[in-house]
């Protein structure tokens, strides 16, 4: 295997990169590379063919299908487009296989630099029984759980064994698993059964290993994560905890960074603790350590992600280092010289929405279909990490829904939400729903402004919404719409057959000339 | 010119002339006078002439049936439907209401993931139904009221696009 020493050196300075990732991240990565000077090389599915990453790299290479098992998740197809555009590294991004040992394993098998951790790492991190022992092994504490993975085998009665030894509400997770998926609360030792099994079932199809572990639920919890940077030579640099508790069904819809939960005493213990756990499993390139934190400011290892991370712009605001430039600078054996303040000290605020292809009035169910039309946010403070969901294309079924992430700096908390709920009054998406009207709303909730919330937080008060609309549109704009209504109806009349185009395919080129002011 | 426009659930009667760049609207007993830029194709700018000057901006989407005419402005979209000279429209929607049998359709495109229920069988209101995977998210589609399943349109695994009718539930 392909040690990390052995692409030290001169000759990987000018690398040229595949990005085996579709989306936003994969954009992100291609901005970073041509900064640098890289050549970038795109792979695509059959549906992805017009996808920004495509058109914005300098090579494009097809991988046939659509679904991810036959796309992005083909090991053998991303390694042969490699060999084909003779690209020198490969970036994963986030999702699909970036978090998989197998694939770090045949880039270095193949001779290409895998722009990540070492394989042993991924491995050993992305099983939680394993790291929840590693995280042990740095004398950093674990959320209370089983230490070892239940046996495939094992009966409801020693299922039910466990769960009572560890102590209801219990959380059944994968132990393969991540993002929310493979997971179940259980509260009542009567659901113990069907959890397991949808657990089991969901981290089989999810992670194609269905191994299921248990773990206390700890009581409202904040979801506190450390993001880091680690070279080669074993240094390793923390950064400013990001804050990742507004969650909806475990799964993060918005992040902030710092936490105003987090004091200065607090901030040192959490970016030592993950120096640590980063140290003990020889860690190197991005990652991050997950931890919650009760009330009082006891922190617990939760999970390593192994990978850059979605939310990874509010830590570049709020440090001023580009992640994605030193995942590249550490790939090629570069050593970090980042200053160690960094890590205890935020330049201002920063918080990220995560904008979704979802309908918030329908129980946040996926939207996929064809966008005909948007108006996109600018502005001080704000920065728009977007995939390409541009009109006239469809946004794909196959894939996560997350078609943008919005994001704002400001010199305060309340400068950056300020900022961010005006960026998100500006957003518009024509022709698919978008979780853009949740935002709004969130905005306006007094326990967020006030920073007063943990990992519940936004299951109860979506709760305590009982099916209100998130969409309400005041009489005054019902009139407004009445008038421009008439207007068009006029023009239209007047115009005759030189009217604008009929029907949604026309509409969709119609809307190609797209508002991108405000800026 | 007159034009019928439905907004929401109600029929306005409208007069519209124009003049340059202004249009003198005639709505609900109202005169209002509007100047008109058009920013692009679809997208209008107006300005309501008086005190207050108030500033909009309006896309406008012709979606769906004819004349029907979504318009995105800042607080949302609004649906309106400018009917034809003879005041016909399309089919009247059926209404949410809790009577007659419920149709569950498919919210999505997506896969079937399991069926959850067979004909003849009782259900609970907000009992599970189909689970319809889409963007690797599992979706349980539950029972708005409780009933009879009548019918069940869709066998496991199979590709269902956004509209398809799952189940019917009496």
């Amino acid at each position: 295997m392909l040690e990390y020493g052995d692409v030290i050196g001169g000759s990987c300075l000018s690398m040229k990169v595949l990005i085996a990732n579709r989306g936003e991240i994969a954009v992100r990565v291609i901005r970073a590379c041509r900064e640098m000077g890289l050549p970038t090389v795109a792979v695509y599915s059959d549906c992805d063919r017009a996808a920004l990453h495509v058109r914005y790299a300098d090579e494009a290479y097809p991988l046939g299908g659509n679904a991810p098992a036959d796309s992005y998740l083909r090991i053998d197809k991303l390694v042969d487009a490699a060999r084909r555009s003779g690209a020198d590294a490969v970036h994963p991004g986030y999702g699909f296989l970036a978090e998989n040992e197998a694939f770090a394993r045949a880039c270095a098998d193949a001779g290409l630099v895998f722009v990540g951790p070492p394989a042993g790492a991924i491995e050993r991190m992305g099983s939680k029984t394993a790291a929840r022992q590693a995280a042990l092994a740095a004398g950093v504490p674990v959320v209370p759980g089983t230490t070892e993975p239940l046996p495939p085998g094992a009966t409801e009665a020693e299922i039910a064994a466990a769960a009572d030894h560890v102590g209801y509400p219990i959380f059944v997770k994968a132990v393969a698993g991540g993002g929310g998926k493979g997971m179940r609360l259980v509260a009542d030792p009567a659901d113990l059964p069907s959890a397991v099994r949808a657990a089991r079932s969901e981290a089989g199809s999810s992670f194609g290993d269905p191994a299921i572990y248990i773990e206390r639920q700890l009581v409202r919890p904040r979801h506190i994560e450390i993001q880091l940077l680690a070279d080669a030579a074993g240094t390793v640099v923390p950064f400013v905890e990001r804050e990742c508790s507004i969650q909806r069904r475990h799964q993060k819809v918005l992040e902030e960074s710092p936490s105003v939960a987090v004091t200065p005493d607090t901030r040192r213990a959490l970016a030592e603790a993950a120096s640590a756990v980063a140290r003990t499993v020889g860690y190197v390139n991005a990652g991050t350590i997950e931890f919650l934190m009760d009330a009082d400011g006891r922190f617990y290892f939760l999970e390593m992600n192994t990978r850059l991370q979605v939310e990874h712009p509010i830590t570049e605001l709020v440090s001023g280092v580009d992640l994605v430039r030193w995942q590249l600078r550490i790939a090629r054996g570069e050593r970090l010289d980042l200053p160690a303040e960094l890590a205890l000290s935020p330049r201002g605020h920063a918080v990220e929405c995560r904008i979704y292809a979802e309908d918030p009035d329908n129980g946040f169910l996926p939207s996929p279909g064809l966008l005909l039309g948007r108006r996109v946010p600018g502005g001080p403070g704000i920065r728009r990490d977007d995939g390409g969901a541009t009109p006239g294309l469809e946004v794909p079924i196959y894939y996560d829904p997350l078609i943008a992430k919005l994001t704002a700096w400001g010199a305060s908390r309340q400068e950056a939400i300020e900022r961010l709920g005006r960026a998100l009054g500006e957003y518009e998406v024509r022709g698919i729903k978008t979780s853009i009207p949740f935002f709004r709303w969130l905005f306006q909730n007094d326990d967020f402004r006030g920073g007063r919330f943990d990992t519940t937080f936004l299951d109860r008060e979506l709760a305590a919404r009982n099916g209100a609309p998130f969409v309400t549109v005041p009489a005054e704009a019902e009139h407004v719409a009445l008038l421009a209504a008439a207007v068009h109806a006029f023009d239209r009349a007047s115009a005759g057959s030189a009217a604008p185009g009929r029907g949604p395919a026309a509409s969709a080129w119609k809307t190609a000339g797209r508002v991108e002011g405000l800026r | 010119m007159h034009f019928d426009i439905e907004v929401g659930d109600r029929v306005h009667r409208v007069s519209v002339e124009r003049d340059g760049t202004r249009y003198r609207i005639e709505a609900d007993g109202r005169v209002e006078l509007v100047d008109v830029a058009r920013v692009d194709r679809c997208t209008l700018s107006l300005v309501v002439l008086g005190e207050r000057q108030a500033s909009h901006e309006a896309a406008l989407l012709e979606r769906g049936e004819p004349g029907e005419v979504e318009v995105y402005l800042r607080a949302g979209v609004v649906r309106t439907r400018v009917r034809d000279a003879r005041g016909r429209r399309g089919g009247a929607a059926a209404g949410p209401g809790g009577e007659g049998p419920q149709r569950v359709a498919a919210p999505m495109p997506g896969k079937i993931v399991k069926v959850l229920v067979a004909p003849g069988d009782e259900v609970r209101p907000r009992q599970g139904l189909v689970v319809v995977e889409a963007m690797k998210m599992e979706n349980e589609l539950r029972a708005a009221r409780g009933g009879r399943v009548a019918s069940v349109h869709v066998q496991e695994g199979a590709l269902v696009e956004a509209g398809r009718l799952l189940v019917v539930i009496e």
